[in-house]
């Protein structure tokens, strides 16, 4: 009777349990092995192992100090970057989402329609032009051309600006207008109804697409490869990738700390707000 | 004051200021073409603000001119681009080629090799002079300057006094001769400095000698092209002879292309070289096939772990459902250069822990074990499986949540009219659930065509494939490929060639967008009655 009674737990339940555990340790292995050995005292990737026989901080403690590894300040640009573009692209993107979603004006549908086409094209697709545009540009104004974090920003501001406000418009769009009607009545102006009460109820999704622009910046790999050529304006994307690379076995347990002070933030944020960006990002295209 | 006027002034102010900056260099740079992009976006922003006429642009002003600047002129750009020969060798306008090539100079022959004695004295102040003694004609003498005191202030001149009726010279009092083993001691500082003769030619201390007099030699800097506007040619002043204009963006001395050349437009060629050079063509083949291989095969495999996980967990009265789920979301929540980066390690052939886990296996079919990114094969089997670990959390989220929105009630009368659950699935579950996710999958799709980080980052387009004309490897995806022909620099720059490949992706992309529409139009009105 017990086991007629396993195997149909088993046929029921046991299963789901045995493929969820063989993923959860597919998941959590790498992430687990990474961070054990950003504590480990061991020289380098040949004698890794999961459980280290000793701990210590010393890999920590290796990216403080030198100059030829300038590791927080990799961290610092990037999140300067990071930052100061996503604040830029949500907050232009808001502006443009309250034009299309509460103005009535001529070219306004062309002007959705354009927004749609061009967000299907990732920027750095145009990579090559992007690099001889601003190669050219950083002849005439160097404070904006290759090499600069300004130019860099840039970049990244154009990229999502046309996505971000198209789904900002999508939310705008679900506010109903009688409370900016009222408003009008009580002789408010734009700019007045934008600021206290269209912009305010947008937040939930401005929120969201500022850490969704914030995460990709920070990831980014290609647009901070053409621009940034010195080491201390390194984004930590870069800066990993490059100097760490000549001597990547030995300088594994290096890797392995600046991994782990590189992604934690980023984890955490994104898991904090995992609802709101998967609601966010598959929006309108699941429906019963 | 009001907050939008404070904003509206602070918007302009910033931007005024920066055309403010820009507009001078342009200028002096003769940019034209950013003069006249600067001046149409000024007046537009100005205009804009300064009026109460254009009141939406007002709002889509400031995101409008990135989004244009950024990405839709990159576009076009790349399109311009991909009609010239822009490349190594051809990087400049034909005027800064010019300007190069006037800088060049050279030695003239009957300058060159002569030596003769120089003398190395020293004022009450320790000022350097020379003193040369070219021949009788030519006696110069004046102040060693370093290179910043170049100027015909410094220049030197002939001073027969210094030298007596027997040929012997003559040191006045007030300096003083330096010896051999002086002028030894004092070597670093002395080779800095020249005696200037005239506006072309310098003399510098070219041998110590610690008996007789040291040696200096001529050192001459004669402009070696001089470029005739009105002729549009170039004249070689080396060899006494006028160059002619290549059709290539060169000039052409005596049968040789001089460099550096300026880029000019190709016509189709880069597009002809796609299509009929076979040393360039048969590795755009392969990676072209590959980026659609791998493009499908990770939305396959994502796809299919996400949905076998989220089949798995969609069960009521399953215990731990918030756990498995909050931990699936990990490999997704970090960023991917990170992961990348890790899994690098982890496959290293030697000390990887891939291998480690494999071995048992590799005893069992008693092989070596596999050395992932040296072959193609094992470094796209690689390649995917990263890709499957970064995506399925993906997958598995999107998949759960179609899933859970499909109408209990279905799969219930399903099983009223005696379907199996095996039917109920694959007759019901599971093309709804295509319904609602064929978008999202089309998107995945597209961006992994696009996966620049996953192939730079972990095998950098690896291993190479041998006899290509450019360096491109097994694993390169198209904009990869791009990226090494155009960024990378291997066998040089190839801009040109690099926005004609660039041009083939957009077409591709702005393809797979047009089937995502339509799929997904069909789909809905297949299904969309249920």
């Amino acid at each position: 009777m017990a086991i007629y009674k396993f195997t149909n737990w088993f046929r029921e339940f046991g299963w789901r349990h045995l493929v969820g555990l063989l993923f959860v340790t597919i998941s959590l292995y790498p992430i687990l092995y990474v961070f054990t050995n950003s504590f480990a005292d061991f020289a380098n990737l040949q004698n890794s192992k999961l459980i280290p026989d000793t701990f210590t901080t010393k890999h920590y403690q290796s990216l403080t100090g030198d100059p030829l590894i300038p590791y927080f300040k990799w961290l610092f640009n990037t999140y300067k970057i990071a930052g100061i573009a996503g604040f830029l692209n949500v907050l232009l993107g808001t502006f443009a989402a309250y034009a299309f979603a509460r103005l009535k004006f001529k070219g306004r549908r062309v002007g959705l329609i354009t927004l749609v086409l061009v967000q299907m094209f990732p920027s750095f697709l145009a990579f090559v032009a992007i690099y001889l545009l601003f190669f050219q540009i950083g002849d005439v104004a160097p404070l904006i051309g290759l090499g600069t974090h300004i130019g860099l920003i840039m970049v990244y501001l154009g990229g999502s600006i046309g996505f971000n406000s198209w789904l900002i418009k999508g939310f705008m769009d679900t506010i109903p207008t009688s409370l900016d009607e009222a408003a009008k009545v009580d002789g408010a102006t734009d700019f007045q109804i934008f600021y206290k009460i269209v912009a305010p109820l947008s937040r939930p999704i401005i929120v969201v697409l500022f850490v969704i622009t914030f995460i990709g910046i920070y990831s980014d790999y290609i647009l901070a490869a053409i621009f940034l050529k010195d080491a201390n304006l390194y984004t930590v994307a870069l800066g990993i990738n490059i100097v760490f690379m000549d001597d990547f076995a030995n300088e594994w347990g290096s890797i392995a700390a600046a991994s782990v002070i590189a992604a934690t933030p980023i984890a955490v944020l994104f898991i904090f707000f995992q609802k709101q960006i998967t609601g966010g990002l598959t929006a309108g295209s699941i429906k019963g | 004051m009001q907050y939008s006027t404070i904003f509206r002034y602070l918007f302009l102010g910033i931007f005024n200021g920066f055309v403010v900056y820009l507009v001078p260099l342009t200028i002096a740079f003769e940019s034209w073409f950013l003069l006249i992009i600067t001046t149409i976006i000024t007046l537009l922003v100005n205009f804009t603000y300064a009026t109460n006429r254009l009141k939406p642009l007002k709002w889509i002003t400031p995101g409008m001119i990135f989004l244009l600047s950024f990405v839709v002129f990159p576009a076009a750009y790349s399109f311009y681009v991909s009609f010239t020969n822009w490349s190594t060798g051809h990087i400049l306008t034909k005027q800064q080629a010019i300007e190069r090539l006037e800088d060049l100079t050279y030695t003239k022959d009957d300058q060159r090799g002569i030596e003769f004695d120089l003398y190395v004295l020293q004022d009450q102040n320790l000022e350097y002079y020379f003193l040369a003694d070219l021949d009788n004609e030519n006696l110069l003498f004046g102040k060693a300057v370093e290179e910043n005191e170049f100027n015909e202030i410094n220049f030197a001149n002939h001073e027969p006094s210094f030298k007596n009726p027997n040929g012997e010279i003559l040191i006045p009092d007030n300096l003083y001769l330096l010896s051999g083993k002086e002028q030894i001691a004092n070597s670093s500082q002395l080779q800095e400095l020249s005696l200037l003769v005239d506006k072309n030619t310098r003399i510098q201390l070219y041998n110590i000698s610690v008996f007789g007099a040291s040696s200096g030699r001529l050192l001459s800097a004669q402009q070696k092209y001089s470029y005739s506007a009105e002729t549009d040619t170039l004249y070689d002043n080396v060899n006494d002879l006028a160059c002619t204009l290549g059709n290539r963006g060169n000039f052409i001395c005596n049968g040789q292309t001089i460099d550096p050349g300026w880029r000019i437009n190709v016509g189709t060629e880069n597009y002809q070289r796609i299509v009929d050079d076979e040393r360039f063509r048969g590795p755009l083949r392969i990676v072209t096939l590959w980026t659609f291989q791998f493009a499908f095969f990770a939305v396959f495999l994502t796809f299919f772990v996400g949905l076998l996980l989220s089949v798995s967990l969609n069960k009521d009265n399953l215990k731990f459902q918030k756990i498995y789920r909050s931990i699936y979301i990990l490999p997704y929540a970090i960023p991917g250069f990170i992961s990348i980066l890790v899994f690098k390690g982890l496959f290293n052939p030697d000390f990887g822990l891939v291998n480690d886990w494999f071995s048992p296996l590799y005893e069992l079919l008693n092989i070596e074990p596999i050395n992932w990114f040296r072959t193609k094969e094992s470094s796209r089997a690689a390649v995917l499986l990263v890709n499957t670990w970064l995506g399925f959390p993906y997958m598995f989220l999107i998949t759960t949540g179609a899933l859970q929105s499909i109408p209990k009630e279905l799969l219930e009368a399903a099983k009223v009219d005696g379907a199996t659950s095996r039917q109920s699935f694959w007759k019901i579950t599971f093309p709804l659930l295509l319904v609602a996710i064929s978008p999202l999958l089309i998107g995945a799709f597209a961006y992994n065509f696009n996966n620049f980080t996953l192939i730079f980052l972990l095998t950098s387009g690896g291993p190479p494939i041998v006899g290509a004309d450019v360096a491109v490897g097994y694993t390169d995806i198209l904009i990869s490929f791009t990226y090494d022909l155009a960024i990378a620099g291997g066998r040089g720059y190839q801009f040109g060639l690099a926005a004609s490949v660039t041009t083939i992706i957009f077409l591709i992309v702005l393809l797979i967008s047009a089937i995502s529409f339509r799929y997904s139009k069909r789909l809905e009105r297949v299904y969309g009655n249920l």
